[in-house]
């Protein structure tokens, strides 16, 4: 039988959750345009080529190496884009994905990419084509709440603030808002107006919230009934602090 | 009773029979509920001060790439308590008051019952600083005038204090 990755342990529906993430076992929910998503990103004009730091790979004589032969290089390196990053706030009230588990979910399933975990944001940065899928992935699946979860780039506070009336994650620089029954988004990550309006969807209700949540909260689901996770947490601490990770080494005393 | 600090200064706290109150609701107070809330509290008698707390509402893009954009928040209105336009610097999070008696303090919370579609919490304790700092001596002097004491950050300026003036009623 093949072996499958267990990325998680647990029996609770967060622990579940965090597996579909990790595992890339992801629901689509709504779509959003290259254009729009190259709007919101800020990091080049809807449209415009990417810019490039190097010349394409192909066309750079590359000095013979067996690692270059045996690693494919990712489109953005192949093209020699530039590093550019996307950066997310997850709300502490059951936004959908966090930090933690948003870097997991970018170093196991995309390549050349380098994810930073914050306490209520999370970065990653990559050549700009391969930035561009991660970020579309994730705002076009459950992973994201266009009311609890945020594209920030700057001013990023928000996720460990009370949430506003309607529902929606606090933003000072006001760059995405509630119209109607969608939420909009008419400033790019670092808060420069654009001159459209992105729509990002419908937030989630409070109920789906605390269904897809990866979030443990004592009001929802909490970390301690959930018996696996606790034990498995236990067990790394444990071996880490004992044995620095040295497997058998408790059996030989 | 004198200042416990070791300074050697002359300072009085503040009157001590008067009961202050701390109200924290659950969500951030839109513009609307903001100008609802405290026109009620206003209209209570027995009101000494009030002050409000949140999240800074900035009228430009501080740092970054769009450093100097406007920002324009929705929630940064003109609001109006007691027929006084107030310009709302920070979102209203979080509320401290100082009232006269029990019986106010328990009108207020029937005010935040009724106010509020959300849940809330209401303390009773001590709010507001009882002796003056020497922030505070350095921004107002040697005599200070007590109810000002805890009014403003360590960072604001006295003249960011918005003071609302009951109309006084009819003695007739």
């Amino acid at each position: 039988m093949a072996y499958k990755a267990q990325y998680y342990p647990g029996t609770t529906s967060v622990a579940a959750n965090r597996r579909k993430h990790m595992g890339h076992d992801l629901e689509k929910l709504r779509e959003i345009s290259d254009e729009d998503l190259t709007a919101i990103l800020g990091h080049r004009a809807p449209g415009q080529d990417y810019p490039s730091t190097h010349p394409p790979l192909a066309e750079m004589e590359e000095p013979p190496c067996p690692i270059r032969e045996l690693v494919e290089p990712t489109p953005g390196a192949k093209a020699g884009d530039r590093v550019r990053y996307v950066q997310f706030v997850d709300s502490m009230y059951n936004a959908p994905s966090v930090p933690y588990v948003r870097s997991y979910y970018a170093a196991i399933n995309f390549r050349g990419v380098d994810p930073g975990t914050l306490s209520g944001r999370q970065i990653v940065e990559a050549r700009e084509r391969d930035m561009e899928v991660v970020a579309k992935d994730q705002i076009e699946t459950e992973m994201t709440c266009p009311a609890r979860s945020s594209l920030r780039g700057a001013t990023v506070h928000g996720h460990s603030v009370r949430l506003q009336e309607d529902g929606v994650m606090f933003d000072m620089l006001d760059r995405a808002r509630l119209e109607g029954d969608v939420i909009i988004m008419d400033k790019d990550q670092v808060a420069i107006p654009l001159d459209r309006k992105v729509n990002l969807g419908k937030p989630m209700s409070e109920d789906e919230l605390a269904k897809r949540t990866t979030i443990y909260r004592v009001d929802n689901v909490s970390f301690r009934s959930d018996a696996e996770a606790v034990e498995w947490v236990q067990r790394v601490y444990l071996q880490r602090t004992q044995y620095g990770f040295r497997p058998g080494v408790e059996k030989a005393q | 009773m004198t200042c416990p600090t070791e300074s050697g200064c002359n300072c009085e706290p503040a009157a001590s029979e008067t009961v202050q109150i701390e109200i924290v609701p659950q969500r951030i107070l839109s513009p609307d509920t903001s100008e609802i809330l405290l026109g009620r509290i206003y209209d209570c008698d027995g009101i000494i001060r009030v002050m409000v707390q949140g999240s800074r509402l900035p009228d430009k893009v501080g740092y970054g790439p769009g450093t100097g954009e406007k920002v324009d928040h929705p929630l940064k209105k003109s609001i109006e308590v007691e027929g006084q336009q107030v310009n709302m610097r920070v979102t209203l999070s979080r509320l401290l008051i100082e009232v006269d008696s029990d019986r106010t303090a328990d009108e207020i919370k029937k005010i935040c019952d009724e106010t509020f579609s959300f849940p809330f919490e209401f303390y009773k304790g001590v709010f507001f600083k009882k002796y003056s700092t020497v922030v505070d001596y350095a921004k107002m002097g040697p005599e200070p005038d007590e109810r000002l004491l805890g009014m403003t950050d360590p960072k604001g300026k006295l003249d960011q204090i918005v003071f609302i003036e009951k109309e006084e009623k009819d003695a007739e």
